[in-house]
């Protein structure tokens, strides 16, 4: 749990660093990307609806990582397995460390398909978590489909980054 | 936002009226249908009988407005008409006024305002033949005016095409026009009328109606787990159905009324169920390693229609309500999604993706698949109108999602709402009761 709380001083440090950046130049507008979806934050401690909530975007970061997955799959990719292997370890190290996977999708497709999309893509990283040893009831999952985007451009690089599962440690 | 209230609208038939035979001869005689060539008429704002002049103005308004979305008219400018809102007797209407303008109908009448009390008497004219088509009277509260207006657009177009239109009746929709988050809310068709359903500030999807459009059915994630809510149109009425961990996503009910199609997270795996209406589990209807979700049913209550990627990419299939005799009924493209079964059961509307994301059509008879729109911007979530004549879908032709409307040939389109604010997920209700 110390780790936990050494990353989350150290996010915050660098958000309100960030915070301090973008506050310098202050005639200067932010886009609207940015407004509308608020920075990322992450390793706080609240997943990507808690977040919301409170004005900010979705949950990034955190002492574990995010692996991503192609348009309409939720099969994980190869390299991704080794991320995973990274965050199991992790959960070895943190015994008692609850977590909460989240599924997300890019905003292209239907809003009830990629619902159920999500929800097999967090559910694909909680069966390979499960496989490496992790007790299943420290493993919850929740699809937010294409509602909570980290990014709202119409384009590859942005699709991409959205299309992901993201682990939140509840505790 | 306006609050509904539906009491006391009574609606009577003028009696006495000529013969709608004679005169519907010679206009349906040019008109095949929506899109194609419109039928000139001019709304006329109603004549005062007393305390009615504001009425009878809106009153134009709102049937002119339903009328131009309806596809089969054009109706003429107001500034242009030459003969004041005097009354309805054709013994006083200047038919010649009307035929230099190029109207082929008129629509005038009266309103009278008593208080909250309105009554209003409107009556189509058929130009050249100067006579008497048909006419209506309402009344009821004043608040109710838009929707006599709506009823009597509704009138004008069975008067017209044979069938009653589709007016009188709600869209709901998600949105974010209030900020960030998405809400659920109800409008009618022509826009005139909007309230909100929820107002949670989190995310709210996948409405749908009751069939007696008395509530809306709703996914939300207002306590977390994403589940399955009901509540009247002024949201006041909250009532949770279905919470099941995970998705409990796009609850429709059986066109009787009784049971609610579903589909229910399990293990990760989405599934449609059948819900009683307190959100007992009566029966699970697939049960396959891969996503099944969006239920539609047949208007006869004894087909589901439903999105399944069983096959590796999502596909449109049919089962029986009883969960048998799945088939698949899409047979081109890689993503086909969003099902919405008219309620004339004939056609399914259903989204598909190829360069972008379009609403299209299959025909159950005859397999025909027609594309209804192309070539702007991404089009989705279909929903048929009440007479199955048009399709409500969100599109982003225009920029955000907005909501459009178009006919079942596609050539009759047009926008409903510009909030700016991500108007999404429409489903149209049958009519009001």
């Amino acid at each position: 749990m110390k780790r936990v709380r050494e990353r989350s001083i150290a996010l915050c440090a660098v958000a309100m660093v960030a915070l301090l950046l973008t506050g310098c130049p202050a005639k200067k507008k932010p886009s609207v990307g940015a407004e509308a979806e608020g920075m990322g934050q992450g390793g706080l401690g609240g997943g990507s609806l808690e977040n919301f909530k409170k004005g900010m975007g979705p949950s990034e970061g955190g002492p574990l990582q995010d692996v991503h997955f192609d348009y309409d799959r939720y099969d994980l990719r190869q390299e991704d397995r080794s991320t995973l292997q990274a965050n199991a370890q992790w959960l070895k190290d943190n015994p008692k460390a609850k977590v909460e996977i989240e599924g997300h999708c890019d905003d292209r497709g239907t809003v009830e398909y990629n619902l159920a999309l999500g929800a097999k893509r967090a559910k694909a990283v909680k069966d390979y978590l499960v496989s490496l040893g992790t007790a299943s009831d420290r493993l919850s999952t929740i699809s937010y489909g294409e509602e909570l985007p980290l990014c709202r451009e119409d384009n590859e690089a942005c699709w991409s980054r959205n299309r992901r599962a993201h682990s939140v440690v509840l505790q | 936002m306006r609050r509904y209230s539906w009491i006391g609208l009574v609606a009577s038939a003028l009696v006495g009226m000529v013969g709608v035979g004679v005169a519907l001869g010679q206009v349906t005689g040019r008109i095949v249908g929506p899109g194609a060539t419109r039928l000139e008429i001019a709304v006329s704002p109603l004549a005062d009988t007393g305390g009615g002049k504001e009425a009878g103005a809106r009153f134009a308004e709102v049937v002119a407005r339903n009328l131009s979305l309806s596809g089969y008219f054009r109706v003429l400018d107001s500034k242009a008409y030459i003969e004041g809102p005097t009354p309805a007797d054709p013994s006083q209407i200047n038919f010649a006024n009307w035929s230099v303008l190029g109207a082929k109908a008129v629509i005038k009448g009266t309103a009278t305002q008593s208080g909250n009390t309105l009554s209003v008497e409107a009556r189509l004219f058929d130009v050249a033949q100067r006579s008497q088509v048909g006419g209506e009277r309402y009344s009821g509260d004043a608040d109710l005016l838009p929707q006599m207006g709506r009823r009597f657009a509704d009138k004008v177009m069975e008067y017209l095409t044979g069938e009653r239109g589709p007016f009188d009746s709600r869209i709901a929709f998600a949105s974010r026009r209030g900020g960030r988050a998405k809400e659920i809310l109800v409008m009618s068709v022509d826009g005139f009328d909007v309230s909100m359903v929820t107002n949670n500030r989190t995310i709210n999807i996948a409405p749908s109606w009751s069939p007696d459009v008395a509530t809306v059915l709703f996914t939300s994630f207002m306590d977390g787990n994403p589940s399955l809510y009901r509540a009247d149109v002024t949201g006041r009425s909250l009532q949770r159905i279905s919470s099941a961990r995970g998705l409990n996503l796009g609850g429709r009910w059986s066109p009787d009324g009784r049971m609610i199609a579903i589909s229910l997270e399990r293990g990760g795996n989405s599934d449609i169920f059948l819900l009683d209406g307190e959100g007992h589990v009566l029966k699970q209807l697939t049960n396959g390693p891969e996503i099944d979700v969006s239920p539609t049913w047949s208007p006869d209550g004894r087909q589901i229609a439903f999105v399944s990627a069983r096959t590796g990419s999502p596909q449109i299939y049919v089962m029986a309500a009883d969960g048998s005799a799945p088939r698949r009924i899409t047979s081109q493209g890689s993503y086909n999604t969003s099902p919405n079964w008219s309620p004339k059961g004939d056609l399914i509307a259903y989204v598909s993706r190829d360069q972008g994301f379009n609403v299209f059509t299959l025909s159950l008879k005859t397999n025909q698949v027609r594309q209804l729109t192309g070539g702007q911007g991404n089009n989705e979530d279909p929903s048929f109108s009440p007479d199955g004549r048009y399709v409500v879908f969100s599109s982003t032709r225009v920029g955000r999602p907005a909501l459009f409307l178009a006919d079942t040939a596609g050539e009759h389109q047009v926008q409903l709402t510009r909030s700016g604010g991500d108007d999404t997920s429409p489903s149209w209700s049958m009519r009001l009761p």
